[in-house]
């Protein structure tokens, strides 16, 4: 059985669970109190992960941290179709890990901004969000030109991979750590096709999309 | 350049930090009314704040768990909340999270029932239970607060202690310009209400820290339980609250469209209108 | 020179988006001049630019949901209508039309050269500011900084040496060095005072390859948009520009609605005649320009007939079609003469005038099942509501009873809904009411009945429904007509309680002829105490009702009446008029 150490409000711990929802894979949930309890920094939980982040995900006695490494894991382990993390096109697996690093760049200026503006964090905050538009602007024309290319995710694959999963989270919060998303249409877009990925699942600060195109 | 709150803001008590979260040592720092705070817990115990820009030494009281102080002359106490004080509830913070919005934007959206179905899906309302029952209204003159009575609500999931469907029944008080504190049936106990207080910090007229109190009854659950179910619905408001325009709240009647559902609001709107407050408000013109 | 804000304000048609930014069922976060737009592409294909706030609380509907047909804001899930932006729902009073008119503000939207233009203000038609052509858009770039500032620049980036067209306000054909000497158009797009967007079009067919034309004008793109970035980063970042938020109208702000009698607001065209049904008339009443006003489903017109008569129809129209009306008449043998002229008269293309759609047939949707009921031409009012309903999939089922399968009217719409649609073909009375028993033998909770029928018909709904314990609100009827007699032989006195007025009702005039003899104007339709339309709250007094409206609570309440045929039974009435 899967135990997972989570924070409702932590993008990174909804990644596992919206991979988990899309895979059909059942769970248990510890909560750890992150604010305003700190829970993450207590004894009992530096002794699960030494860096007192969250996620951790324990499989079977098997402890694991970083929430991409999980997601990997995950879609390793858990998915039968192969397709969400696939290792058969090394072209294909490296770009997956390019936007898994691009999810990391995303959490250190998007989520930090959020962090300050809700939890009262100490960031520079104008710097984080200036990052994150910057990494956003980078985004957006890759995806322009992906739907150019008649493809719908990050990777160049005909499927969503874990890549899409690792970078949702944390732009779909942007607004709340200031980061408007309305210069970047093709985000935008992309964030309802995400949303419409059989088995999705919301948490607080992303709402589910409208129904796609019904079989007619 | 920051308008001036008028009396009604500047003498009142506004919360600036849950008080376990104020320790010796170093001075932390907080905005109110765009007013740069320091403040620390003294060697004797005591909360110490000051203005970073005159100096000054503020008054400071603690109540509910929080800490409050004023830039004015504020009133003897806070507005009153005797069920905190009852022996065998959980009393806690949820947290003092930061949004982008205007306090009255805030408080008016923790007044409101229409949204459950649509914003706390499967926890505080589902659809097709849309409806908002007829309710009662009135602006006590004598206690300076708005009251809501027998507000009725279907709720999938009306607290952590509940596990079916349920409706559920709501009081609500303003007794704050900028606070609100509900009264919910108790899923654990019919005889008693579980206590649920907003208590918004105004850093500017956009910009607030919404503190959240819980004060309830359940044997069952754990705080970080308990919290994390009220964090989730606060959660789940604030891309609303954050993409309500314009931020600050109109008190033009006709700046937006009121229903019967929103009686409380409409109460709300007039009441701070009749107070002057003119802070995190587009005041109705003259 | 730069233009000032005084020139970029100036009213004009401006490019807000890419046709291709409005993919099925996605709602676009656009701007205008500080003014942000929702801008959404209904599955008709219209696209809708609307102010991104609901007018309920202020949330921007670019978070809200396209529903195709419909735009659900996210706070409170109030549903406005495709091209008129009328609010057609809301949840948290289900059993109430909007009575109130509620419209969000639209802006003009019109497609060309693949981009979406808009506009504010007082402008002239639209007119392509290019000849079309096979113009392909480029990838739109956002630019922080002055949109004057902008076009300078463009234009300071052209070939040594080449012609510049200028295209008003904020656009010029070029040609840019380092993109092979390839003209492009661009328009400047004035987000806000600090903000643009470059809206580029090329000629397709100017390039064999376009994926690589397209990333070529987006990296030039990009370097001029370094370069002006980092010149406005050394200059004072110039005061956004601020929203103008319109107040709503006094009525919605304030007071009951503003009410009117029998008023043909409406012309339409006559756009399509057809034999819907075997003794049914199928219309299809278009807008003469634009749009029809929003109608929500159960909602009825009046149509102005050429010879001076005023029938009332239902609207069949699923959520979202405002581009014409379609209604069917039942031609009736011993009719006081309005469907025999519809049926012989009325002519392709005729303008006729009708009255804006009322509603006082309302339908919830917070049933957990809705049962629809028709009885021949009773379909009309719940076609509507069926498409409604399947259109949110909410689950419900349309039973319609029918002499024949010919009598059957609109069988194209009613094949569309499915297996929620169950026939019932030529039962004579007996079968007809065991049916019925047994349809609505199963109440349960958050169940709703919906009804519309000849008179015997809905009067055996009425009783078997009570008999099987469903509560009197959950069962709602649309009665043709009133076919009891109506007794104008008693007098009294009527007091208008806001009008402040007292008025002598003689024997042989209605309260409602009274009412308009002095002056007083009130809404009306059918006049013969079936549609609703004249409900009206009796503060003091009590009623003689005869009409077939009111179910028996709301007479006994004695809290309200229909004035065009029920009277009192006290000396005086008080009413809230």
């Amino acid at each position: 059985m899967i135990t997972l150490y989570d924070f409702e409000l932590s993008g990174n711990c909804y990644k596992l669970r919206l991979m988990m929802s899309i895979l059909g894979v059942r769970y248990d949930i510890v909560p750890v109190d992150f604010y305003p309890g700190r829970e993450h920094k207590s004894d009992w939980f530096l002794k699960l992960n030494p860096f007192g982040e969250l996620p951790v995900l324990v499989d079977d006695g098997l402890v694991l941290r970083d929430s991409q490494a999980i997601l990997v894991y995950l879609a390793r382990k858990y998915d039968t179709t192969g397709k969400w993390f696939p290792v058969d096109d090394p072209a294909l697996t490296a770009e997956i890990e390019i936007w898994h690093d691009f999810a990391n760049r995303i959490t250190g200026t998007a989520s930090a901004a959020r962090l300050t503006i809700t939890m009262n964090y100490d960031f520079d905050l104008e710097k984080a969000q200036s990052g994150a538009h910057q990494l956003f602007r980078t985004m957006d024309e890759h995806l322009w030109f992906a739907e150019r290319e008649g493809r719908e995710w990050l990777c160049k694959a005909d499927h969503p991979t874990t890549a899409d999963i690792a970078c949702f989270p944390y732009t779909a919060l942007s607004e709340e750590g200031g980061i408007s998303r309305q210069d970047y249409p093709a985000i935008r877009r992309w964030l309802d096709r995400v949303r419409r990925i059989e088995g999705f699942t919301a948490m607080s600060g992303v709402f589910p999309a409208s129904r796609a195109r019904e079989a007619s | 350049m920051p308008i001036a709150p008028s009396a009604a803001i500047l003498d009142a008590w506004h919360v600036f930090s849950a008080a376990a979260e104020i320790g010796p040592g170093p001075y932390r720092s907080t905005l109110l009314l765009d007013t740069r705070l320091d403040y620390r817990r003294g060697t004797n115990g005591e909360v110490e704040v000051r203005r970073r820009d005159t100096g000054a030494a503020l008054l400071v009281i603690e109540r509910y768990g929080f800490a409050w102080t004023s830039l004015g002359s504020p009133p003897d106490d806070l507005f009153s909340i005797p069920e905190f004080y009852e022996p065998d509830r959980k009393n806690m913070s949820c947290g003092s999270l930061g949004v982008n919005v205007s306090a009255p934007r805030a408080v008016e959206n923790f007044l409101d029932m229409g949204h459950f179905p649509y914003v706390h899906t499967g926890i505080l309302g589902e659809e097709p239970h849309t409806e908002v029952k007829e309710y009662d209204v009135e602006i006590s003159y004598e206690r300076d607060e708005i009251l809501a009575t027998r507000c009725r609500f279907y709720q999938p999931r009306a607290a952590l202690s509940a596990d079916e469907g349920q409706d559920v029944e709501y009081i609500y008080r303003v007794p704050h310009p900028y606070c609100s504190v509900l009264y919910k049936s108790c899923p654990a106990d019919e005889s008693r209400l579980d206590v649920i207080g907003i208590f918004c910090q105004p850093m500017t007229e956009e910009t607030i820290r919404a503190h959240l109190l819980q004060s309830m009854i359940d044997d069952e659950n754990t705080i970080t339980a308990m919290r994390r179910f009220q964090q989730t619905i606060f959660g789940q408001d604030k891309p609303i609250l954050e993409n309500q325009y314009p931020k600050r709240l109109p008190l033009d009647p006709r700046a937006e469209t009121p229903i019967r559902a929103d009686k409380s609001a409409i109460a709300y709107r007039r009441w701070l209108s009749q107070k002057g407050v003119n802070y995190g408000v587009i005041p109705q013109a003259a | 020179m730069t233009q000032t804000m005084t020139d970029i304000r100036h009213p004009a048609w401006h490019p807000i988006a890419s046709s291709e930014d409005l993919p099925f069922r996605h709602v676009y976060h656009g701007q205008l001049l500080g003014q942000e737009f929702a801008v959404w592409r209904a599955d008709d294909g219209n696209v809708n630019v609307w102010e991104n706030r609901c007018l309920h609380r202020g949330v921007r509907l670019s978070i809200g949901l396209n529903e195709g047909a419909e735009l659900k804001c996210q706070y409170h899930g109030w549903r406005y209508a495709n091209r008129s932006a009328g609010c057609t729902y809301i949840p948290a009073h289900p059993a109430d039309a909007p009575a109130r008119r509620i419209t969000n503000r639209t802006f003009p939207a019109v497609e060309s050269l693949g981009l979406v233009w808009s506009a504010m203000g007082d402008v002239t038609p639209f007119a392509p500011p290019l000849p079309e052509g096979n113009w392909m858009p480029l990838r739109p770039l956002p630019v922080n900084a002055r949109p004057g500032a902008v076009l300078a620049a463009l234009t300071a980036a052209r070939e040594a040496e080449s012609d510049v067209e200028s295209l008003p306000p904020l656009g010029a054909r070029l040609v840019l060095t380092g993109v092979d000497g390839r003209a492009a158009v661009f328009f400047v797009q004035p987000v806000d005072s600090g903000r643009a967007v470059i809206r580029g079009v090329v000629e397709a067919e100017s390039w064999d390859d376009q994926l690589s034309l397209l990333r070529l004008f987006n990296e030039r793109l990009s370097t001029l948009r370094r370069q002006v970035e980092a010149e406005m980063a050394l200059e004072e970042a110039p005061e956004p520009l601020v929203p103008v938020y319109e107040p709503v109208s006094l009525e919605l702000a304030t007071m009951p609605d503003l009410r009117f009698g029998r008023q043909a607001k409406l012309r339409v065209r006559v756009a399509r005649k057809w034999q819907a049904g075997a003794d049914v008339t199928g219309l299809e009443l278009a807008a003469l320009e634009g749009h029809l006003p929003t109608f929500q489903p159960g909602a009825h017109l009046d149509l102005f007939l050429p010879n001076g008569l005023i029938r009332q129809y239902s609207i069949t129209n699923g959520p979202g079609e405002l581009l014409s009306y379609t209604v069917g008449v039942k031609r009736e043998p011993d009719s006081r003469g309005g469907s025999v002229a519809i049926a012989d008269e009325l002519r392709e293309g005729d303008v006729v005038a009708i009255s804006e759609p009322r509603n006082n047939f309302p339908l919830r949707r917070d049933a957990t099942r809705t049962i629809l009921i028709a009885g021949g031409i009773g379909i009309t009012p719940l076609l509507a509501m069926a498409k409604t309903l399947a259109s949110s999939r909410l689950p419900f089922e349309l039973h319609v009873f029918a002499r024949s399968p010919e009598h059957v009217a609109f069988p194209e719409a009613l094949d569309k809904l499915g297996e929620s649609v169950v026939p019932h073909i030529g039962l004579d009375p007996a079968g007809t009411a065991a049916e019925i028993e047994q349809l609505v033998s199963g109440y349960g909770f958050a169940r709703h009945l919906y009804v519309c029928g000849p008179g015997p018909m809905l009067d055996l709904v009425r009783r078997r429904t009570a008999e099987a314990g469903w509560p009197e609100e959950a069962v709602h009827f649309e009665y043709f007509k009133n076919v009891n007699e109506i007794d104008l032989s008693s007098t009294f006195t009527v007091e208008l309680a806001r009008s402040a007025l007292t008025l002598a009702i003689p024997s042989g005039k209605s309260i409602l002829e009274v009412m308009r003899e002095n002056g007083v104007d009130a809404p009306s339709s059918c006049e013969q105490g079936a549609c609703g339309t004249c409900l009206t709250t009796v503060l003091e007094g009590i009623p003689d009702h005869q009409d077939v409206y009111l179910n028996d609570t709301e007479r006994r309440s004695n809290s309200c009446m229909m004035t065009c045929v029920s009277r009192a039974k006290s000396d005086r009435l008080v009413l809230d008029i």
